[in-house]
């Protein structure tokens, strides 16, 4: 349904490669994908970017979530194909395609591997301050709370006869508040809970704290971000002397 | 199809959710045209995941359900819904309107075309639920009990032969519970179906007739409450705690008084106490 692409964010604790890779290794994938995407607009090398990424859901046992995520997001697909097939080509709305792809895959292996514990440990090895980090990662571990609320609320108007597919773009719109609202409302009431939870355990009295897990960079991480900085090296490399590329690299369609 | 074939047929059905969770294990269960049934177990026995099939929001990986001898799976939500509304256990996921007004029209709007209709219609509602006052008022406003109020209007009000109720009880005042009861005694002559989920054991006790037990997701038993709430066994693999009437029995059972199992209401005990102490002094006094 509609919510359903909220899967490519839930983490499941699973023991693979990635899983156990350190956190900010995975952060750094995130950054090096969406950054090397961003420097090319032609079809060939942002595809052969993304097969780079292929082998990594493999590995990470990744594939199905990652395939229910996509399929999620298709409607914003199609949006791009429309915007960009009346101002520009087909070639571009098929190259954005793959460049939102790319982007939402490195993302969500990185979403589907952290665990939310980890993530706020490893901001905050990044010397981002506590409060931060925590609210951060307790933004992070709401997520599949709110995907099951958002599926509850769903059900439940429902079964006052309310339909989730409507036909034109307005009811469209207007079909969505009765989703929308409980939803937002339901969210600003737990946040305000958790705050008044958290203060009635003395969240925030001590300057100094100490952390009870730690993570480590390890040898396996140290590969990874080498293998990543090449990717990231070489995408740049192939952006600055494009034009010295072989013709095929910047194959298109006709149209 | 034969006049005494079940309203509802639940056949063998298996649910887990897509996380794996086995949520409801073989269960079958029939039920008759106008009864009133309980469903109860402890939290995560999977009553809600029961009656949500029920309606189609779910499918079941194995097993069938049919209703009126239809087989549910070929028709879609939105058509069940019509015959099936069920009341869910948070209000808040359903009130999205500007007035309690709104709300109790956006559930009718799509049964009745026919403006004129639907204003009695909502009119009747706001009166019925004795929503009068309130009908300007914003939902979200509303105490807890009178959200869970609304809720239930927003179900009542479509008219649907089977009501759910999901735990109706919960947050509910005196008055409130009184005003379910006489609600449930007219649906009920209204040969209304209406299944119940209920942690409330003395509410099911004394209102409910027939009640299922559920347990990890299976059913663990079907009968009439009365029998089923005062098997002790029963009750605690239910992880429940009986009826303060079957204890108070059990008590004086302890201390040798014969009390017949027939008695399930306060009064019927209360008269054989006054009977036997009655027949006690008439002997001679207590000793
Ligand atoms: N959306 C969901 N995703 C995964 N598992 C779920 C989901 N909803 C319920 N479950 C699990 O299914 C099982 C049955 O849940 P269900 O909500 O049917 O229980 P219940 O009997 O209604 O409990 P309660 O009395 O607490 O309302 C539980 O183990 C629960 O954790
Ligand atoms: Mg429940």
């Amino acid at each position: 349904m509609s919510f359903k692409f909220l899967e490519a964010f839930k983490f499941y604790r699973k023991k693979a490669v990635l899983h156990n890779l350190d956190p900010r290794t995975k952060l750094l994938l995130a950054l090096v994908y969406t950054i090397s995407s961003l420097l090319f607009t032609n079809i060939i090398p942002l595809l052969l970017l993304f097969l780079t990424l292929f082998p990594l859901i493999l590995i990470g046992k990744l594939a199905k979530q990652w395939f229910k995520s996509i399929r999620g997001l298709s409607f914003l697909f199609i949006l791009i194909v429309i915007f960009n097939t009346f101002f520009l080509s087909v070639s571009y709305s098929i190259a954005m395609i793959i460049r939102i792809v790319i982007m939402i895959s490195s993302f969500s292996i990185f979403f589907l591997t952290v665990d939310p514990n980890e993530l706020s440990l490893s901001l905050i090895s990044m010397k981002v301050p506590f409060e931060f980090a925590f609210s951060f990662s307790l933004a992070f571990r709401f997520v599949p709370t709110i995907s099951i609320e958002a599926q509850n609320i769903i059900d439940a108007q429902q079964s006052r006869g309310y339909e989730l597919k409507k036909k034109g773009i307005v009811s469209q719109v207007k079909n969505l508040f009765p989703l929308l609202i409980p939803l937002i409302i339901c969210s600003v009431k737990r946040a305000f809970n958790v705050a008044e939870a958290l203060e009635s355990r003395a969240f925030g009295s001590e300057r100094q704290r100490t952390y009870y897990f730690t993570i480590k960079y390890t040898y396996k991480d140290w590969i990874m971000t080498f293998i990543l900085l090449v990717i990231l090296t070489l995408s740049i490399i192939a952006k600055i002397y494009f034009n010295y590329l072989p013709s095929w690299v910047s194959w298109g369609l006709p149209i | 199809m034969s006049e005494s074939s079940p309203l509802i047929v639940i056949n063998n059905i298996t649910y887990a959710y897509p996380n794996g969770t086995q949520a409801l294990k073989n269960v079958s269960l029939n039920i008759n045209a106008g009864e009133l049934i309980g469903i109860m177990g402890s939290n995560g026995a999977g009553k809600t995941t029961l009656i949500r099939t029920l309606n189609g929001l779910i499918q079941p990986q194995s097993g069938s359900i049919f209703i009126n001898n239809e087989n549910i799976q070929s028709k879609t939500i939105a058509e069940i819904s019509k015959s099936v509304g069920i009341v869910f256990q948070n209000p808040e996921h359903q009130l999205f309107s500007n007035t309690v007004r709104d709300e109790i029209k956006f559930s009718l709007k799509n049964i009745f075309d026919k403006e004129e209709l639907l204003e009695t219609k909502i009119e009747d509602t706001l009166k019925m639920f004795h929503f009068e006052q309130f009908k300007e008022k914003a939902p979200l406003n509303l105490s807890g009990g009178q959200k869970k109020k609304l809720a239930l209007a927003s179900i009542v009000c479509r008219d649907p032969s089977i009501l759910i109720f999901d735990e109706p009880t919960l947050g509910q005042d005196e008055k409130e519970i009184d005003f379910l009861i006489a609600l449930l005694r007219k649906e009920t002559q209204n040969n209304k179906t209406i299944i119940i989920v209920t942690h409330n054991i003395e509410f099911a006790y004394q209102y409910i007739p027939r009640v299922i037990l559920m347990s990890k997701g299976r059913l663990l038993a079907d009968g009439p409450t009365t029998k089923v709430l005062s098997n002790e066994q029963l009750i605690k693999k239910a992880s429940l705690i009986l009826p303060q009437l079957t204890q108070l029995k059990a008590s004086l059972r302890a201390i040798g008084l014969e009390i017949p199992d027939a008695l399930h209401t306060q009064e019927a005990v209360r008269d054989f106490l006054i009977k036997f102490f009655e027949s006690r002094s008439h002997k001679g006094g207590l000793s």
